[in-house]
């Protein structure tokens, strides 16, 4: 039996330099954050099954999501409604207190690497830990989550330069696969400065 | 043996039903032909051990009337909507995930001892929602699809069991229209013996050119059919995202809760619990965000349906999902025919509210008020420890509880003082 483990500091992306997570700005995102917990956790680690985990994801991410969602480029019921209400400002500490988090991944017992879809291992991993500054972390989503996204991409409810163009070639078994894959890994969220 | 002969006489049975319907994917295929898939594992959840220690410290906080008591009953990952099987063999739990839980209290001491996942050679999606009709045929409502299970209680130990398409894949609503979030459906069935199935729809207010296509398939709104998928209507208009429904058990009438308009401030709009007396009522989304709050999106805009106002109004944001009437005998007299009904909890409210069970009384000439019954699910700093879904009661009159944060089914009973 061979499990990896691979742990990404969110800390230490490219981002990171450009909001300094000094004690202040990680309280002030903490404070944000206060609105996104039910959902989210405060950890980032979701506790229900339709929100994803952002606990570790990358900074440019979560704000181009945010801010997306703020002018209406995506929407959702919930969503929608927290991120019209917030600042440039407090996008970015938001972002910054979730990215601070370090998330760890683990593969299901039995399965390797070179079982991940592969189309999807570029950007998002093998082990649902984004590659990318602009793709988010999959590992440990609900699958139903991902192929919601997936159909978002497909039907144009949600564009992305690489997204909606793969999504629109993906026929509903291989985005099951590929949802299946990232919703059985296991994931632990945990804070650096908490050591 | 005996398994055999009831397959083959649900065969018999159901055949017409099996065969008048579009052939359905992968093993749905093959258990409506009765043939085996192959799955032999279910996953087992432990019960007992820190996991329930942890969940039954939470529980001795929770504040009840005087002779209440209130006691976990079993581990249910993610546990949504319940179905109690009418042999009191079985329990059904649905999720907001990928599946079905079976709960079984072998022994009759009022606690489960297993919990397995049900059909598990099935892809469910979002099955939030199971039901059983009283002749014991089991139904789940999923995103975009309705099963039926006949003889669930009885299949149910085995991997492979008894299935058909009620509403076959994409036909409940039309794909395009396929959301996660106010999907939860739920299920039940009437007294005229049809299945009615509630259809959130997904945005938080209707914007203006979906309604027309919404109206007609009943998206935002109730909908009921025969058990066989025919004669499908829409018997509910105006609703936004209804996730709880029952009928009153001496008018037959169809209770229902709603979840009302977010971002309008912590204290607008109310919370709803609906009274409906004939089909075809309009409830008043999207032109009312909840009670008679107006929505900024429709202000001013003439409302071009009669409007049924709520029986009751709930605390804003609260989150009233699910619901039933009391029909037992072992709670006090003046619980009967009172709606228990579960709030799961505020998402964004400034100060959370909810989580807790609540009781609605009705009187005779149908005025409906509703108080607290089970609360204590927020502690002190504002956060849960657990968020209520739905409410269902056991053939002793006891009710149990779901509860999809903590991963829960609790047991309330009467004991007296």
């Amino acid at each position: 039996m061979r499990i990896f483990r691979i742990v990404l500091l969110g800390g230490l992306l490219p981002a990171g330099t450009l909001f300094a997570q000094d004690a202040t700005n990680l309280e002030d995102g903490r404070k944000v954050a206060g609105m996104c917990r039910t959902c989210h956790g405060l950890d980032g680690k979701a506790r229900i099954p339709i929100a994803p985990h952002i606990g570790g994801e990358p900074v440019d991410y979560l704000i181009s999501q945010l801010r997306a969602f703020k002018t209406g480029a995506r929407e959702h019921e919930m969503m929608t409604v927290v991120a019209s209400g917030l600042s440039d400002e407090q996008i970015t500490k938001v972002a910054t207190w979730f990215n601070h988090f370090t998330i760890e991944a683990t593969l299901p017992t039995g399965k390797t690497e070179d079982d991940a879809p592969q189309l999807c291992v570029g950007c998002h991993g093998a082990n649902g830990i984004s590659e990318l500054k602009d793709a988010p972390n999959l590992a440990g989503e609900t699958n139903i989550y991902i192929e919601t996204q997936l159909k978002a991409f497909r039907t144009g409810k949600r564009t992305h330069d690489i997204m909606s163009p793969i999504a629109r070639d993906l026929t509903e078994t291989e985005m099951q696969e590929a949802s299946d894959w990232y919703s059985k890994i296991t994931i632990a969220i945990t804070d650096p400065t908490k050591k | 043996m005996t398994k055999r002969l009831l397959m083959a006489s649900i065969a018999l049975a159901i055949s017409g039903t099996a065969h008048a319907q579009a052939p359905a994917p992968d093993n749905l295929e093959k258990l409506s032909n009765f043939q085996s898939t192959g799955t032999t594992e279910f996953t087992l959840i432990e019960q007992g051990g820190d996991y329930a220690e942890g969940i039954k410290k939470t529980l001795e906080r929770i504040k009840l009337p005087d002779g209440f008591k209130i006691g976990l009953y079993a581990v249910v990952p993610d546990a949504r909507h319940i179905a109690v099987g009418p042999q009191g063999v079985v329990t059904f739990v649905g999720t907001r995930k990928d599946k079905v839980w079976s709960v079984t209290d072998r022994n009759k001491d009022r606690v489960a001892d297993e919990v397995k996942d049900f059909a598990p050679s099935l892809r469910f999606a979002i099955p939030n929602g199971p039901c059983f009709s009283p002749d014991g045929m089991l139904y789940i409502a999923e995103q975009n699809r309705v099963l039926t299970f006949p003889a669930a209680e009885f299949f149910y130990e085995s991997p492979d069991v008894a299935a058909f398409n009620v509403v076959k894949q994409g036909d409940l609503i039309p794909p395009s229209e396929e959301s996660y979030n106010h999907t939860a459906r739920v299920c039940k069935i009437g007294p005229d013996g049809k299945l009615y199935i509630s259809l959130g729809q997904p945005f938080n207010v209707a914007p203006e050119n979906k309604l027309e296509l919404y109206r007609k398939h009943g998206i935002g709104g109730i909908i009921r059919i025969n058990t066989d998928g025919s004669d499908r209507e829409v018997y509910t208009y105006g609703v936004r995202n209804s996730v709880g429904h029952d009928f009153h058990p001496e008018t037959g009438e169809l209770w229902w809760t709603d979840n009302q308009v977010d971002g309008m401030g912590d204290d607008i709009p109310p919370g709803e619990i609906n009274h409906q007396t004939a089909a075809g009522q309009h409830f008043g989304h999207p032109w009312y965000g909840g009670g008679d709050v107006r929505t900024n999106e429709y202000a001013g805009q003439e409302v071009p349906y009669d409007v049924v106002m709520p029986a009751v109004e709930t605390v804003a944001h609260a989150a009233d999902l699910g619901m039933t009437f009391y029909t037992g005998k072992m709670f006090p007299e003046k619980y009967r025919n009172a709606i228990f009904s579960a709030q799961h909890g505020s998402w964004n409210r400034t100060t959370p509210v909810g989580a807790r069970v609540m009781v609605t009384f009705i009187d005779a000439d149908g005025n409906a008020a509703i108080e607290p019954f089970a609360e204590g699910w927020i502690d002190e700093n504002g956060e849960y420890l657990g968020r209520p879904v739905d409410v269902a009661q056991l053939r002793d009159g006891s009710i149990i509880v779901s509860d999809d944060l903590a991963g829960a089914l609790y047991r309330i009973w009467y004991e007296g003082n």
